[in-house]
């Protein structure tokens, strides 16, 4: 392996422009390309869900910062990939060869509308933000669908607006990912902020055609001016037909951002990790994970050992007004281990102990930066002698 | 190479001294200190600078030049 081969990055993405400056960084010199969709080139996309939404100004503080990569940038989707020839092919019919790939496409909205239903608004490009800010101008009522982060987030910025809105999944809010006991407490919490919940026993599907509604398994129709599918991801694996690479969760990668084929490493929302036996296959697509995915691709790509793990489970949200910022192992079961300061009161610290000595911390409604979190989450010190 | 904070949009995450320690640090209440206020960041500092202003999760972090 020598330092003048050539790496190509596909996906101007927070995980694609990590691992290309971590690249650089450890000592990469030879031609580096990056290939991204975005015309306009990379962004920000957490604060499409906050700050975008609330405030058009937000808008042109998006960018990523590219300066210093000494990398080739093409704007073109990528469409094809030959893993064998190594080379990848763009839309506006570019042919890029490689000796090293760093897949980093990202995800798209889940869509739930029937093959020609119009009108369904999603929340994942700086556009679909673009749109849902101007529907929310002037929209009456709405109904999310998808009580995740993202979903519990749009129904906050509605409230905000003034709107009512109701948010529909078939479990509580944020419960699948954080478990019953926090999900009861944002739950509680977000209905005294104006925010009406309905559990489905089913699958809802969009009614209307431009899309005006939910239908219910039970047979109940909801309708408002707005309906905003917050129903997760997609990743982005259309162009890697045929490869082997992806399958219904995206691609899989190891420890080592390794991917089945050789020479192909991934980073980022496109990715899960592989089950070993005792773990499930799992997704973990979250803003902390594709920057520790791109630092770990960029140094197995350059056959160095990872600065650090590929994960960072460090997650955050805003709901009902309140900030949360969780770092360590979810969901989380029953009751916490110990809290500090009140959760009625919106100011609490709230930890979980697990049995390897690791804790996961919940900071809700607390301003705490991510390295006191880790300090509190990590296994306990042994006493002092 | 200057950088802008801004201070009203910045909830404290940390993920900037993750990766440019020695450019950004905050206290244990989440107040962010940026060490080159007003002046150039170090050619030394500029790559882990660029990461950490990508990392910002609600783009509080701006390259100005």
């Amino acid at each position: 392996m020598t330092a003048r081969r050539s790496v190509l990055i596909v996906g101007e993405s927070l995980a694609g422009i990590t691992a290309a400056r971590h690249l650089r960084a450890l000592g990469h010199t030879g031609p580096l390309t990056i290939i991204g969709a975005e015309e306009h080139g990379a962004y920000s996309r957490p604060p499409l869900s906050k700050a975008v939404l609330k405030d058009p100004a937000a808008d042109h503080t998006l960018g990523l910062v590219l300066d210093g990569l000494d990398a080739e940038v093409i704007r073109s989707p990528a469409v094809t990939a030959d893993t064998r020839g190594r080379t990848v092919t763009t839309a506006d019919g570019r042919q890029v060869d490689y000796d090293a790939l760093i897949v980093a496409t990202g995800a798209d909205a889940r869509r739930l509308a029937a093959p020609g239903q119009r009108g369904e608004l999603v929340l994942r490009t700086l556009d679909d933000a673009r749109l849902l800010r101007a529907r929310l101008a002037d929209a009456g009522s709405a109904i999310v669908l998808g009580a995740g982060f993202l979903g519990m987030e749009v129904a906050s910025a509605c409230v905000a607006r003034g709107i009512p809105v109701t948010v529909v999944d078939t479990d509580q809010p944020l419960e699948r990912i954080l478990g019953g006991h926090l999900s009861a407490v944002i739950t509680a919490r977000a209905a005294e902020y104006g925010i009406r919940f309905v559990q489905a026993t089913g699958f809802a599907t969009l009614t209307g055609d431009p899309v005006r509604g939910v239908a219910l398994p039970d047979g109940t129709e909801l309708t408002a001016d707005l309906v905003v599918t917050c129903a997760g991801e997609v990743p982005c694996v259309d162009w890697l037909a045929g490869t082997g690479l992806a399958d219904r969760l995206g691609v899989g990668i190891d420890h080592a951002c390794a991917t089945t084929v050789p020479g192909v490493f991934a980073a980022g929302d496109v990715t899960y990790f592989r089950g070993d036996g005792t773990l499930p296959d799992r997704r973990a697509p979250f803003w902390s994970n594709a920057v520790a995915q791109g630092r770990t691709a960029a140094a197995s790509v350059l056959g160095l050992p990872s600065p650090g793990p590929p994960q960072d489970d460090y997650f955050w949200t805003e709901v009902a007004g309140l900030t949360l910022k969780i770092v360590g192992r979810l969901p989380l079961l029953g009751a916490a281990t110990t809290v500090q300061g009140s959760v009625t009161d919106g100011r609490a610290l709230l930890t979980w102990g697990h049995a390897d000595g690791t804790s996961t911390v919940v900071a809700y409604g607390l301003r705490k930066p991510v390295g006191a979190l880790r300090a509190l989450a990590a296994p306990s010190s042994p006493p002092a002698p | 190479m200057k950088i802008s904070v801004d201070h009203p949009r910045c909830e404290g995450h940390g993920l900037c001294a993750d990766q440019a320690p020695d450019v950004f640090s905050l206290d244990d209440e989440a107040e962010l200190t940026y060490h080159f206020e007003g002046t150039d960041v170090p050619d030394e500092h500029r790559p882990a600078a660029r990461a950490a202003v990508n990392a910002c999760p609600v783009a509080a972090l701006r390259v100005l030049s």
